[in-house]
């Protein structure tokens, strides 16, 4: 449960995630990440779709420990994935070069009984092929967690 | 298979939740968070005792259950809300129910309520997600 909150977090929104350098699912990597969730990779080139995440995650401009300092939040203090969503255009394939643009889409205060004063960043990443050709659009929700110190 | 609503989905099982597993998801995720590495740091956290698995590996289990469920689909769409931690040795259940069926231009879009639960202390993920299946398949 949350009420106001206390005052106004960092401006971020509208701030670039787009990323420089484009990321390859490597076909090994995809063959251990599949054997440690208990599967067999696809035998047809398709990476496994949790890639979605993982792709963007390391694709975007910044870590997620300076996409935190942004916003103004050590990552030491604990970000904590609240939801994912994700619309896919076509499969992820392994050995296949994918760029990544996005951008913050906002960060909210809030005040939750549980947590004390906690942001929501909310950010949106695209995934392309070096063509531009779409292959799909994520965005995440992470809680800051501010504790009482706001 | 016949597909309709209120199917429910065979469930995809990880009888024990490996932190070795974490190591290499650290790596995937190039996220050295000790909370994933080092029961300590998840103590010093008041988290718990044990070492917290990455939810991008509890969403790659959902991923799983559907691709078993559905092995001739593509995912169109994810969306789903981390509920609570997974932690170093429980127990995971992957699971689901169809809730939607459309036959549509040679394919058959599938709407599935989906969910992982942890054993005695339920729902870590919950959400849902639309594969495409083909027709005939």
């Amino acid at each position: 449960m949350t009420s106001s909150p206390p005052r106004s977090p960092p401006q971020v929104a509208g701030i670039s995630l787009s990323g420089r350098t484009p990321y390859v699912i490597s076909r090994q990597e995809n063959l251990e990440l599949c054997e440690s969730t208990g599967v067999a990779p696809q035998g047809d080139h398709r990476a496994h779709p949790i890639y979605f995440f993982i792709a963007t995650q390391i694709g975007m401009g910044m870590t997620v420990a300076e996409l935190c300092a942004v916003c103004e939040f050590n990552v030491d203090d604990g970000p904590m994935i609240v939801s994912s969503t994700v619309g896919f255009s076509q499969p992820l394939m392994v050995e296949q070069a994918y760029r990544v643009t996005g951008e913050i889409v906002n960060l909210t205060r809030k005040l939750s009984r549980k947590i004390g004063v906690m942001d929501m960043l909310e950010y949106r990443l695209n995934l392309s092929r070096p063509d531009g050709t779409p292959v799909l659009v994520t965005t995440s929700v992470w809680v800051l967690p501010r504790g009482n110190s706001t | 298979m016949t597909i309709a609503a209120g199917n429910v989905l065979p469930p995809f099982r990880v009888e024990c939740v490996s932190s070795e597993a974490m190591k290499a998801w650290a790596g995937f995720l190039r996220d050295p968070n000790p909370i994933h590495l080092d029961p300590r740091a998840v103590k010093s956290k008041g988290l718990g005792d044990r070492v917290i698995n990455q939810g991008p590996a509890n969403l790659a289990y959902v991923i799983n259950m559907l691709q078993r469920a559905f092995p001739a689909a593509v995912i169109r769409t994810i969306d789903i809300r981390y509920v609570d931690n997974v932690f170093g040795g429980e127990a995971v259940e992957a699971s689901g129910k169809v809730t939607e069926v459309i036959e549509s231009a040679g394919e058959i879009n599938v709407t599935c309520e989906v969910w992982l639960r942890a054993e005695a202390r339920g729902a870590v993920i919950s959400g849902t997600a639309m594969l495409s299946v083909p027709a005939g398949a």
